[in-house]
């Protein structure tokens, strides 16, 4: 051990980690093909999607080739965090001073409450009945539940996720936790977030390939190969997870609360409010280049009611990620069952953040000429404010997602789910320039319409006799196309016919025909490009022997 | 939610404004590019200035609108600014593309007529580009404040068709389009070739120039 020994004991700590809780939280059970995606790549999925060969991290494509039923839903932080609260709250009777990593794993404190049930293994089985019952109250889990007991938040967690795949509580004797550690691989360290992917490739690239390795050489030596995060690294490994206590223990005025003279009833406006006392705190603590890893929210209401949490995680929490924790922790009281303790009854009049735990930033530094430019940091700023203001919808970002109608090439996603910092790069280096994967087989090909419509706009395509033209089964034209007439109005009141206007060239029609396996989804259209004697060019389409505007090249 | 509106970025980032002092310091010189954003060589004539001057507003009108105002934004777009197409739900992803948008950077905004103003004013804080409708019914003395907002935030702003009670700094309009590639039942739609004007108070006299779009 050498010069860890010298350090106080790690404490013991209870970490209880559900994998694949977004599908959890999505409502899936364990027998459903399902899988939650976030930027199209898979990030859980139930036991039945993993049996047929569905992994974490596989592009949509891959995961549909392996299992072909499988269900696909969109990842939604929101909704994780939503669901989880159950959970935390049948922990928090058992233990209440406890921090939610994220949802789906929590730790907390194992001394009060092993003494109070007599020892970990009594604690952990009680823990689990609890959890099982509350999950199951809410539908047929997912997946399993890990819980894991040992010496050091890394070497608990790391035991929960092995409890996960064994099905049983996984207990590492007191004292035993460097043992623990030695004996596993080093990808732990990015497993777990506490180091990024290059360090722990280095260390591979190296020979260090097990946590014994790394804690075997001289913490001197790695401090100076590797700096802080090499020593943080060696630290975890050596199953000595204690932050050195000058960085734990931060100046009490650094707490920072709000005070509202109007009892804030709206949840945007608290959030708004947590959005400024978080950029104050993570400013003020980046101006001492340090990071807060433990955040504890504190809200009150007018009338008296508190709701207060505890947030930690490794990697440091940013200014997004306070407010994000804030809107899940304001969800979840907002939606706590009638009559419970602390319901919300008023308004909002307090809202207060402190920062437990902080610790020197030796994560990414914002560069002044690479990485996130001041553009970005700015426009994301805005996006924060921009969704405040009106809602998580109205605030969206383009995604790619493929197909023959313009309307269909991308879609629009909220801006809240998704981290733009990771998008830049994901999305430059995916080239956009002629679509993120090459052509697509059976687009027309460019210059693209500038306005497209996501509901078609109803229209009439008449011939030279002004009969309206048809597109028979074998993709030939009636007639040649002479008038364009956009339609207004409804189904029910009838349609009004706009002003006629002349086709002076077309082209066309190129057929569509998708997914003619699946009668339910089952499309077949044609599409026409005409240019009118204005100028105007349109993409117009025939499908259910109708007219439709798909698009308009202005 | 009239807190939203008064309380914002009041709070000063001591970070960020040490950091900008230090990049002007190590800055070799200041460059004419930072009071306006590029655009494309076929478009320099139509400004003095020979590129979106910031603070500006710009309407596009006629039927090339949605073209003009993506290929105007394009060059900025590229070279890292960040666009917001507030209420303009049917912008052409794959055109804007094409024409060198780099997506990323591109956020869209949907609201209501009665928000536009707020949402235009929180917008201005953070992109270099807005791309919107002025809805019908804004009021002038709104629509004054939005302009101020503008000036004061350096942001470009680029109106699709009349922008109504919004006084603009220069209008773009685009006539006599022409298409090459469409026949009669044959071919497709390649280029369309076109004749900008450009007017307005900021712009004097009046300026044309031919181009092709896609160019």
């Amino acid at each position: 051990m050498g010069p860890t020994s010298s350090i106080e004991q790690p404490p013991r700590i209870v970490s209880v980690w559900f994998p694949d809780w977004p599908v959890t939280a999505a409502g899936f059970d364990a027998g459903t093909a399902a899988a939650v995606m976030s930027a199209n790549r898979v990030v859980a999925r139930t036991a039945a999607a993993a049996a047929d060969g569905v992994v974490i991290g596989q592009r949509r494509r891959q995961a549909q080739r392996r299992c072909p039923h499988l269900t696909l839903v969109e990842r939604d932080t929101d909704r994780d965090a939503r669901e989880f609260e159950p959970v935390v709250r049948v922990v928090a009777e058992l233990s209440p001073r406890l921090d939610v990593i994220e949802p789906g794993w929590i730790s907390l404190l194992a001394r009060g409450p092993a003494r109070y049930f007599g020892g970990d293994r009594a604690f952990t089985d009680v823990l689990a009945e609890r959890l099982v019952e509350t999950i199951a109250a809410a539908g047929t889990p997912a997946t399993g539940i890990g819980i894991g007991v040992a010496d050091g938040r890394f070497a608990s967690s790391v035991a929960a996720r092995l409890a996960a795949r064994r099905a049983a509580a996984v207990i590492v004797e007191p004292g035993d936790s460097p043992t623990f550690c030695a004996e596993l691989p080093i990808g732990w360290l990015q497993t777990l977030g506490e180091c990024d992917a290059e360090l722990v490739e280095l260390f591979g690239r190296l020979g260090l390939r097990r946590l014994g390795d790394l804690a075997a050489l001289p913490v001197t030596d790695v401090l100076g190969r590797f700096g802080h995060p090499g020593v943080h690294a060696h630290r975890l490994a050596s199953g000595a997870d204690v932050r050195p206590a000058s960085t734990t223990d931060p100046a009490p005025e650094r707490r920072l609360d709000h005070v509202l003279d109007d009892p804030a009833a709206q949840s945007g406006a608290v959030v708004f409010i947590a959005k400024q006392l978080a950029d104050e705190l993570a400013d003020t603590l980046a101006a001492d280049g340090r990071v807060c890893t433990r955040l504890v929210v504190i809200l009150e209401s007018e009338h008296g009611e508190r709701s207060e949490r505890s947030w930690y995680r490794s990697a440091g929490l940013s200014a997004a990620a306070m407010v994000e924790r804030v809107r899940w922790q304001l969800d979840a009281w907002v939606e706590l069952p009638r009559g419970s303790e602390q319901e919300l009854t008023g308004g909002v009049v307090l809202v207060r953040l402190v920062p437990e735990e902080v610790r020197a930033d030796d994560g990414m530094q914002l560069g002044l000429w690479g990485g996130q430019s001041e553009a970005d940091r700015q426009a994301a700023r805005a996006i924060a404010r921009l969704t405040t203001l009106t809602s998580d919808d109205a605030v969206v970002v383009p995604v790619w997602h493929g197909g023959r109608l313009p309307a269909e090439r991308y879609r629009w996603v909220s801006a809240s789910t998704v981290d733009l910092d990771r998008r830049a790069r994901a999305v430059s280096s995916a080239g956009t320039g002629s679509g993120p994967s090459g052509p697509w087989p059976g687009t027309l090909p460019s210059p693209s319409p500038a306005t497209v419509f996501a509901d078609p706009h109803p229209a009439e395509l008449l011939d030279e006799h002004g009969d309206t033209v048809r597109v028979s089964a074998r993709g030939m034209v009636s007639g040649r196309p002479a008038t364009l007439l956009l339609l207004s109005g409804d189904e029910a009141t009838g349609w009004r016919r706009g002003r006629p206007r002349r086709i002076v060239a077309w082209a066309g029609p190129w057929p569509v025909e998708e997914r003619w396996w699946e009668p339910g989804r089952h499309r077949r259209l044609a599409r026409l490009q005409v240019v009118t004697d204005d100028g105007d060019g349109f993409l117009v389409v025939a499908e259910h022997r109708r007219w439709w505007i798909s698009a308009r090249y202005d | 939610m009239e807190l939203a509106v008064e309380l914002p970025s009041a709070l000063p980032s001591a970070l960020s404004s040490a950091r900008s002092v230090l990049a002007e310091r190590v800055a070799p010189l200041t460059l004419t590019g930072e009071r306006t954003l590029p655009v494309s060589e076929a478009f320099t004539e139509l400004f003095p200035e020979r590129g979106l001057v910031r603070g500006r507003t710009l309407a596009c009108s006629g039927p090339v609108a949605t073209s003009l105002a993506l290929a105007l934004a394009a060059p900025a777009v590229a070279a890292g600014s960040w666009l917001a197409a507030i209420d303009v739900p049917t912008i052409g992803l794959d055109a804007a593309s094409e024409f060198g948008i780099a997506l990323e950077r591109v956020v869209a905004v949907r609201t209501e007529a009665a928000r536009w103003p707020d949402v235009v004013a929180a917008a201005a804080d953070g992109f270099d580009l807005l791309l919107t409708r002025v809805p019908a019914e804004a009021s002038p003395s709104a629509m004054r404040k939005v302009a101020t907002r503008l000036r004061q935030r350096d942001v470009v702003m680029l109106v699709l068709g009349d922008p109504g009670p919004l006084s603009c700094d220069g209008v773009l309009h685009a006539d006599g389009a022409e298409w090459i590639g469409l026949g009669d039942g044959h071919g497709h739609l390649q280029q369309r070739r076109l004749v900008v004007e450009a007017s307005g108070r900021r712009l004097h006299g009046r300026r044309r120039c031919r181009l092709s779009l896609p160019g």
